[in-house]
């Protein structure tokens, strides 16, 4: 089976240039082939949701976007920059959400998100504006002054939408951000990157929450064994195809 | 960056642990501190009227032989200098004050370590014990989890996420910690300087270019204990495993290299013990050695008579006792240099065996030169012990040689408290400070490459740390 190559968004016909780009991806962890190959191009204002069981390379795709491990081969690009020879100019674009949003347990919510703004080269916002952000992405307002420490997951990745928010990312990375939330939450989760979809951002999401992948993903490429098997526009098939499609693949 | 720093300085602060830790450390360091500087001072005005009465007791002796005057002798006191709170160093084994009396070359007395307990010599808490070892080990626990605990929570992905280097990060954290430690030990350096200012306990040999000195090279340790602190933490796979190995260093370095620098110094350079030396002083005066014989007192007659051209003791114009005793003091001050040189060179090279001891933990280099810089270690006790002999060696040539030449030989003479008063009183003028860094190269040298190699391998690690 040839491995597919995303649409490039030009070929999509929206003439759009790719903020997150893979060019023959690849990375080794001694003889494991973590990923294989992987080209892909995903414009702004697009949804990428990468699907896979464990070890599939959705991870290293984004460990390799964010520059935390070097590529055996090929070039991660963001906004047209090679991640590995433009570190801190490509950081600036993106925001990224893991599984977990891991925060500093001692400051407040607000401090967090001050903490990661400034970090992110947006010092200037000021207090009222931060809490706006964090309401914005979801959080009571009586818990933007709260220690994280007295947060559930669900508001600790809403403080990680609001970090993307503050930063004016381009582009996000998400790895299972739903991972473990209540329905409800997810849904909001949800509504939250279908906001950030319509100001632009790019969002390449790992996931294994075929539901959500068809709800809020544009297009979706399932991955197994460190290679994109097939990649699916989602407005293309129903839930029920993207099913059939993926544990196709799985037992293929 | 001053994001990094503002935000790791109030984690710190908010910290418990830290709260707990530096009050304690704060604590102890300000009634070391405190309580070092009222003894100090203490000693200082004790020492200030032993010796005036000392001087007062020599100057009315009234009516005396000059010899006996020799044997009544004068006690002289070491000063303490200004720094001597901060770091008491080995006063309290060598002693502070030595009784100089004829024929004699005397051991110091006044060594409280000689009459303290052993719970008194583990319990003797001074503001460089403070510094040297529960500073570093605040460190470590500020420090141990700085990148290896950002990476087990899973925070240091996100950090590095927002485009911050990790060089920068690091160098913030280490910024922000620093500036925790400054809030407990600034406020310390505060007291010391005022209490330098206000009240010097000693007298004054460049008392403030000491002191600075001093906090530099207590800066430069903290320094290098912070970056090893963060080069283990970027390099450890856990933040357990990280503090397990600082606390490794720390045990090291302050336990473990202190005694084994005694034992192998003194293993390479044997000393005899205190009565062995004085026993072989007491054989070698008794019989002289090769080269340094006796003085033959027949042939000094002879000699003298000679010289002046008379056939009887009583006609010579210098009491022959008082040539004789001045012989017998230059025959035992060889004897002495003989003995004490050697012992001293020991030292010496035993110190030179601790200094180079501190290439394996940094806390060798910071005790000498914390002791030197405070006045209390052997050099300058050494340097205090040979301006008394040379005083003691004057003032028996003074008593001698009155006794020569103000008297005939037989005759019974007594001098009066005008040469009591006309023998001048030890002045003592402690080294500079550039006598006692020059004597320090070695240390200042090591202390500085654990400085550099600490900061370079923080740098070298800081770069290659995991992110996960």
């Amino acid at each position: 089976m040839n491995t597919p190559k995303s649409r490039h968004p030009a070929e999509l016909g929206n003439g759009r240039t790719p903020l997150l780009e893979a060019r023959g991806l690849s990375k080794n962890y001694g003889a494991t082939r973590a990923l294989d190959s992987l080209d892909l191009a995903i414009a702004p204002g697009e949804v990428y949701c990468l699907l896979g069981p464990n070890g599939a390379g959705k991870t290293t795709t984004i460990n390799l976007f964010l520059g935390f491990v070097a590529p055996t081969g090929g070039q991660a690009l963001i906004a047209g920059l090679d991640v590995s020879t433009h570190d801190r100019e490509t950081k600036q674009r993106i925001a990224y959400i893991p599984e977990q949003v891991m925060l500093y347990r001692n400051l407040t919510g607000l401090e967090n998100l001050e903490y990661f703004a400034a970090l992110g080269g947006k010092g200037a916002l000021t207090q009222a504006r931060l809490t706006d952000i964090l309401v914005e992405a979801g959080l009571e307002r009586p818990a933007v002054d709260q220690r994280v420490s007295e947060y559930s997951k669900g508001m600790r990745q809403k403080v990680g939408i609001a970090i993307a928010i503050a930063k004016e990312a381009d582009a996000l990375l998400l790895d299972e951000p739903t991972s473990g939330l209540d329905p409800q939450a997810s849904n909001e989760f949800s509504e939250l990157i279908e906001r950030l979809k319509d100001r632009g951002v790019a969002v390449l999401m790992a996931t294994h929450d075929l539901f959500r992948a068809k709800e809020t993903g544009t297009r979706v490429g399932i991955m197994r064994y460190g290679r994109l098997v097939t990649e699916l526009g989602t407005e293309e098939i129903g839930h029920a195809d993207l099913e059939r499609i993926y544990l196709k693949h799985m037992h293929d | 960056m001053k994001h990094i720093v503002r935000k790791e300085f109030t984690d710190v602060l908010r910290d418990g642990r830290f709260r707990w830790c530096s009050v304690l450390v704060g604590a102890l360091l300000l009634v070391s501190l405190g309580h070092g500087w009222v003894q100090a001072r203490n000693a200082q005005q004790e020492h200030a009227a032993a010796q005036a009465t000392a001087r007062d007791h020599w100057e009315s002796q009234g009516e005396k032989n000059p010899h006996s005057a020799a044997h009544y002798g004068i006690y002289a006191f070491k000063p303490r200098l200004a720094l001597s709170f901060v770091d008491e160093g080995v006063d309290p084994y060598t002693g502070t004050s030595v009784w100089l009396e004829a024929h004699r070359q005397n051991d110091f007395l006044l060594r409280p370590a000689q009459d303290a307990t052993a719970a008194q010599r583990i319990g003797a808490l001074t503001a460089a014990q403070v510094l040297q070892h529960l500073v570093p080990l605040l460190i470590i626990l500020l420090t141990f989890g700085a990148l290896a605990g950002e990476r087990e929570r899973g925070t240091l992905r996100q950090l590095l996420a927002t485009g911050i280097g990790r060089r920068e990060l690091a160098l913030g954290k280490a910024l922000g910690i620093a500036g925790a430690l400054a809030l407990l030990l600034v406020p310390a350096a505060l007291v010391g300087a005022a209490a330098l200012v206000v009240g010097s306990p000693g007298p004054a040999a460049s008392p403030l270019a000491r002191g600075v000195v001093l906090a530099g090279v207590y800066l430069a340790y903290f320094t290098a204990f912070l970056a090893l602190s963060l080069a283990v933490s970027a390099w450890a796979r856990s933040a357990r495993t990280a503090l397990v190995i600082l606390l490794g260093v720390w045990v090291v370095n302050g336990l473990v290299a202190p005694r084994v620098a005694v034992d192998l110094s003194k293993w390479l350079h044997p000393t005899p013990s205190a009565l062995e030396f004085a026993r072989n002083v007491e054989r070698e005066m008794a019989s002289g050695v090769e080269g340094i014989p006796r003085p033959d007192r027949d042939a000094l007659a002879e000699r003298l008579l000679a010289e002046h051209g008379v056939e009887r003791v009583e006609d010579l114009p210098v009491n022959e006792v008082g040539v004789y005793l001045q012989e017998s003091e230059e025959f035992g001050n060889r004897i002495f240099d003989r003995n004490y040189g050697a012992l001293w060179d020991t030292f010496e090279r035993q110190g030179v065996v601790h200094e180079a001891l501190a290439v394996a933990a940094p806390l060798l280099a910071v005790r000498t030169l914390s002791m030197g810089l405070a006045g209390t270690d052997v050099e300058q006790h050494r340097h205090f012990a040979t301006a008394a002999e040379t005083y003691r060696r004057d003032l028996m040539r003074r008593m001698n040689g009155d006794l020569a030449d103000n008297s005939r030989t037989g005759d019974t003479y007594l001098a009066g408290p005008e040469l009591w008063e006309e023998t001048p009183p030890l002045e003592y003028a402690a080294p500079t400070l550039g006598w006692v860094l020059g004597n320090r190269i070695l240390s200042i040298l090591v202390l500085g490459t654990w400085l550099v190699g600490a900061v370079m391998a923080a740098a070298a690690r800081v770069r290659r740390a995991e992110v996960t």
